[in-house]
């Protein structure tokens, strides 16, 4: 094929993912009252308007909050079961997998409307408690295979050694696994970070009054208001996640992990 | 290798057992419901889901757009993954990134935009009404070809991924050897590249498609009520009418449309190898 003709594939598919963003951020630079584009006059007063809306406030909070915790407790758990399933001649290994990975396969919303009606109402667990828990199970099989991978590249003798040169077992991970797989579990919590943080259809069911993700408030803010203040918010995100990952990239070669 | 098991149980069960507990546990019960009536088991919850044709419409249209997402997404796919192999490494690394970039960016944000582009006012109709096309807007929005459009952007970087990383293990000289003994670029793909990449494909058409059967935002936002998809219907179902034998029934159609699919796929990838 020709350099033209390339060229002109890529351009056009190109366009169709990245241009309708460059749209948001445009048409949340609008200086009138209502969604539109091309923007009505330049101005930034809806992306400063997000930050002094509360409800985003106390939504962005709470997805913070689960995207940090959720994914530093699927890690807690998911680190050791990654280390095990790799190390150890593990009885039931594959039920253990096919269990721990669930969460990628089963649909989200199945699963918030289950804890909602068997977790939540029946034994008074608070909505943020539920949140954090379908958070963490569906980061966990990230951690475990993002972790998985880098103790692949990690030989096994290496611990072997540091146990016969008199390490206990517990020394031996802390000492010598865990330094060498830091990269891994850096690049592992970034991937959960960015999945919880956008994750929408298991945490829909989830809400209650002044608790609610960030994504899901500015799904029911949207279906109120047409103002272009979801767009600013919209193009703050986008850039607050590519940037986390570019970094990432730039740090520690993330995409070798992922 | 360590031989000890307890020590590696005690490692791994933690992790199975929240899954299990949190996760896996309540999914079964809310999949059980539906087989539940008064008089024991039963599959009543199935017959009268249905037996109504607007549930049957859903089931069809999500299945279709899903069909139609992989399809389309596997052509274009085809067309951006060659081109992005034949380009010089330097270039092929950044415009790599610029079709991942859409991945990190929230649904909600990315299904936002085509709001913006095919609202009422938005820039579609203004060019329509601009040309004279039409002397008011039409309706773009709400109509299942927005539904189509939305979740093929979203879901198109996971098949160009696959496809990417399939056709980057095709021997450098085979295309052009093809060529130089006559195939044409319909025979080179039909022998050549489509059956080195086989595996490529089925991977990104099984993420397409099952993405696409269990996405909630694009079908909420760009759907409405007007063309609901199993995912819409389900939230209907439990907000609207309260209606949770219906709930369970969708819920058991999503998991196992997505299993098989999983499945099946797995299994045309391994035996024509």
């Amino acid at each position: 094929m020709s350099r033209l003709s390339i060229w002109i594939i890529l351009g056009v598919t190109l366009t169709f993912l990245i241009g309708p963003f460059l749209i948001v951020i445009l048409a949340g630079a609008s200086a009138g009252e209502a969604l539109s584009f091309p923007p009505q006059g330049l101005s930034l007063k809806w992306y400063a308007k997000v930050f002094t809306v509360e409800s985003f406030r106390a939504s962005f909070a709470l997805s913070m909050f689960l995207a940090i915790f959720g994914t530093l407790t699927a890690l807690l758990i998911g680190i050791p079961a990654a280390y095990a399933l790799n190390r150890y001649d593990l009885p039931w290994a594959e039920t253990i997998r096919t269990i721990v990975a669930a969460p990628i396969i089963v649909p989200g919303i199945i699963v918030g409307l289950a804890l909602l009606r068997y977790i939540v109402v029946p034994l008074n667990v608070t909505i943020t408690m539920a949140l954090f828990m379908v958070h963490t199970a569906l980061v966990l099989p990230y951690a475990v295979r993002v972790v998985s991978s880098s103790l692949n590249n990690l030989r096994g003798d290496m611990e072997e050694a540091a146990v016969i040169l008199g390490c206990t077992r517990f020394q031996a991970f802390t000492k010598v696994v865990l330094p060498n797989i830091r990269g891994g579990i850096l690049a592992a919590f970034i991937l959960g970070f960015v999945t919880s943080f956008n994750e929408v259809p298991a945490s829909l069911f989830l809400s209650g009054p002044g608790v609610r993700t960030l994504p899901i408030d500015m799904l029911s803010y949207m279906e109120i208001t047409f103002d272009p203040s979801v767009a600013a918010l919209s193009a703050i995100l986008a850039f607050l996640s590519v940037a986390i990952v570019f970094l990432a990239e730039r740090l520690l070669g993330f995409s070798r992990y992922v | 290798m360590f031989l000890n098991r307890k020590e590696g149980l005690a490692l791994a069960l933690p992790a199975a057992f929240f899954t299990l507990l949190f996760f896996l546990v309540p999914v079964g019960i809310l999949l059980s419901v539906a087989f539940q009536s008064d008089t024991g088991w039963s599959l009543n919850g199935y017959f009268e889901f249905f037996s109504k044709p607007l549930n049957r419409a859903v089931f069809w249209r999500t299945l279709k757009l899903g069909l139609l997402v992989a399809g389309a997404s596997a052509i274009i796919g085809y067309a951006a993954a060659f081109c992005i192999v034949s380009l010089p490494p330097k270039s092929r690394g950044r415009i790599f990134g610029l079709v991942v970039l859409p991945l990190m960016i929230s649904p909600v944000a990315r299904t936002y935009a085509w709001i913006v582009i095919l609202g009422r006012t938005g820039i579609v109709n203004d060019v329509i009404v601009g040309l004279g096309l039409s002397d008011t807007p039409i309706r773009l929005l709400f109509t299942e070809t927005a539904v189509f459009i939305g979740l093929l952007q979203l879901f198109l970087p996971l098949m160009i991924i696959s496809l990417v990383s399939a056709m980057e293990n095709i021997p450098r000289d085979v295309i052009p050897a093809a060529r130089v003994l006559g195939a044409s670029w319909l025979q080179v793909f039909l022998r050549v590249i489509l059956p080195l990449t086989k595996e490529g494909l089925v991977i990104g058409g099984t993420l397409v498609f099952t993405g696409a059967l269990t996405a909630y935002i694009t079908p909420a936002i760009l759907g409405g009520s007007k063309v609901l998809m199993l995912e819409t219907l389900l939230y209907q179902k439990v907000n609207v009418s309260n209606d949770f034998v219906s709930a369970s029934v969708i819920a058991m159609i999503l998991i196992v449309m997505s299993f098989t699919a999983n499945i099946v796929l797995k299994r045309i990838a391994s035996v024509r190898r």
